[in-house]
């Protein structure tokens, strides 16, 4: 038996634990949907004060700001929680003081690192699309369901962009031990030149460039034009063309630097502090 | 903390207690041991094995019970923890669940079995991290400070099982700071200090090096008060070592230092002989306790 098989057979057993570890913070669990749940009203009364005509068409039909900002929305948040619990998967190990007990384990550090995250790689996605279906049937958007699968690809293409800057934020955070305030900034920025909350076009012309060139811009846009606009395949193409050569420059550079920040903990033996 | 030139020897079956006052090494060198801290120089070999190459195998023939209670998942119940860490061990999910519940019923917390890891006490959580290191049967225990915050019915109860493990093959190493509980439990000791081994044989071996011995006698003057009581001491210990009044305000208490090679039921044969009721006796340091401080250099 090869060790790659033999590896990717333990990742139920993180998705297990970390849905009984989920399941036993019943709260938050609830909350976290109630909280979608308002930011879906409030934009919904912020839509009707928006003129439709401010907003860009996708495919030529024009929009409703609801639906502009519930595709920003899932994105948004689906880039804030990923990246955060990504970067943080590791540091949770260090701060419940059972990341030694996981090295003790014939485990390679990869599977680690993506077991950590493995429930949240699911749960997210999840979590972006029923949002997006809730938020449609109950406020009788209308997206396109020839849409739905080219947005999932562009979706799918995302994650490992995601996936990578968690993982080297991960490396930060186990070298330098207190990063989340850095990724939440980084975070924040990105998220708020992306248009997923307003248009582009309302930015001076040379941030509305560079704002093009954000992931998470090429990320919403990818997804609006086959939702919004009925596009279908047209257009994602393009998105994932520029989103894979990221997300293998991303998770390059975050494994890494994850993989030098272990070591390095590892043979300073301050692993296991925090 | 920098280890220089420690070698342990583990057999099977055995109890080897790595001893130390805090800073000495004992984490550390137990760490180097389990491939989670690279040294410096040189090279750590468990079962033949570079520790710090970490090859699967050795993972597999290796548990650790780290010290603290930081090492479970405390949202969890016991049974999860084991099942979890038995599917990391390459176990399929029926093979992790027979196992759990045999080391479950090895460590007496099959009942607990289901319970959120949080409410076990401390002896429970203890337990329940020496039945993980179990999982795989391993045939070397490293054992980390396992009894340091336990009352001690819990860390008798801890010692047993450990002392169980050793009876039916395990090569143990046992970190402690508890110089006391390493009598009548390990096989051998290895006393650190500031990294090195600063003796290494079996505890027998370590009271011996335990000089010069000291006891507190509560001792009263048999003679209804016709004779000084000090000179009457004096003469009754003579050669045999020195007596003198205790510090600790108590007329009746006294402190003998006892003479090399002087054994103590000659003396106190000697003060009764003398006239002396000996109302009672006991070590001023224990033996083991005195070897431990003198070999840490803290002794007088």
């Amino acid at each position: 038996m090869s060790a790659l098989p033999g590896e990717l057979r333990k990742l139920p057993a993180f998705v297990r634990r970390d849905f009984l570890v989920a399941w036993s913070y019943r709260l938050p669990f609830v909350t976290d949907w109630v909280g979608l749940a308002f930011q879906a009203f409030m934009f919904y009364f912020i839509g009707l004060m928006v003129d439709p005509g401010k907003l860009p068409t996708f495919g030529g039909e024009p929009t409703t700001y609801l639906a502009f900002v519930a595709v920003g929305i899932a994105i948004a948040a689906f880039m804030t929680l990923a990246l955060g619990r990504v970067s943080a998967g590791i540091q949770q190990e260090q701060l419940a003081g059972t990341l030694e007990s996981l090295l003790m384990t014939p485990t390679s550090p990869a599977t680690i690192q993506l077991g950590t995250v493995v429930y949240d790689l699911i749960y997210v996605p999840l979590r972006t699309a029923v949002f997006l279906v809730v938020i449609a049937v109950a406020f009788g958007l209308d997206f396109y369901a020839s849409g739905l699968l080219p947005a999932l690809v562009v979706l799918l293409a995302f994650i490992p962009f995601v996936w990578g800057l968690g993982i080297a934020s991960a490396g930060a955070t186990l070298t330098f031990r207190r990063g989340s305030g850095a990724v939440g900034l980084g975070i924040g920025v990105l998220v708020l030149f992306s248009g997923a909350y307003y248009p582009l076009d309302l930015l001076p012309s040379w941030l509305a460039s560079l704002a093009e060139l954000n992931p998470i811009t090429i990320a919403v846009d990818g997804m609006r034009e086959p939702l919004l606009g009925g596009t279908g395949w047209e257009g994602v193409g393009k998105a994932v063309a520029v989103l894979v050569p990221l997300a293998v420059v991303s998770l390059t550079l975050g494994a890494v630097a994850f993989r030098s920040a272990l070591r390095r903990e590892r043979s300073r033996g301050t692993l296991g502090l925090y | 903390m920098a280890l220089a030139g420690v070698s342990l020897r583990l057999d099977a079956g055995r109890i080897e207690a790595l001893l130390g006052p805090n800073g000495a090494g004992k984490t550390t060198l137990v760490r180097v041991l389990t491939g989670l801290v690279r040294p410096d120089a040189g090279e750590a070999r468990v079962l033949g094995v570079d520790t710090w190459e970490c090859p699967r195998d050795l993972r597999a023939r290796m548990g650790l019970v780290p010290s603290g209670d930081r090492s479970l998942y405390l949202r969890i119940s016991g049974l999860e923890n084991l099942l979890f860490f038995g599917r990391l061990h390459g176990m399929s999910k029926r093979e992790a669940t027979t196992r759990a519940f045999e080391v479950l019923e090895l460590v007496d917390l099959t009942e607990a079995a289901r319970l959120r890891t949080a409410f076990y006490s401390h002896g429970m959580q203890k337990r329940l991290s020496i039945a993980r290191a179990l999982l795989t049967a391993p045939s070397v225990l490293m054992i980390d400070e396992a009894t340091h915050d336990l009352d001690p019915e819990a860390a008798a109860r801890i010692r047993d099982l450990v002392r169980s493990l050793a009876d039916e093959g395990a090569a143990v190493l046992w970190a402690t700071q508890r110089i006391e509980e390493i009598r009548s439990f390990a096989d051998g000791v290895t006393l650190l200090r500031e990294g090195q081994a600063a003796f290494q044989g079996t505890v027998s071996q370590l009271i011996a090096l335990a000089a010069p011995r000291r006891y507190v006698l509560r001792l009263r003057n048999g003679r209804a008060g016709a004779v000084e009581l000090e000179p009457l001491l004096r003469a009754a210990v003579a050669a045999s070592g020195t007596i003198a009044a205790a510090d600790d305000g108590d007329p009746e208490d006294f402190l003998l230092h006892l003479a090399e090679g002087a054994v103590l039921g000659e003396v106190l044969a000697s003060l009764t002989a003398g006239g002396v009721d000996v109302l009672g006796c006991r070590e001023e340091v224990s033996e083991i306790e005195n070897a431990y401080l003198n070999l840490a250099g803290r002794g007088e």
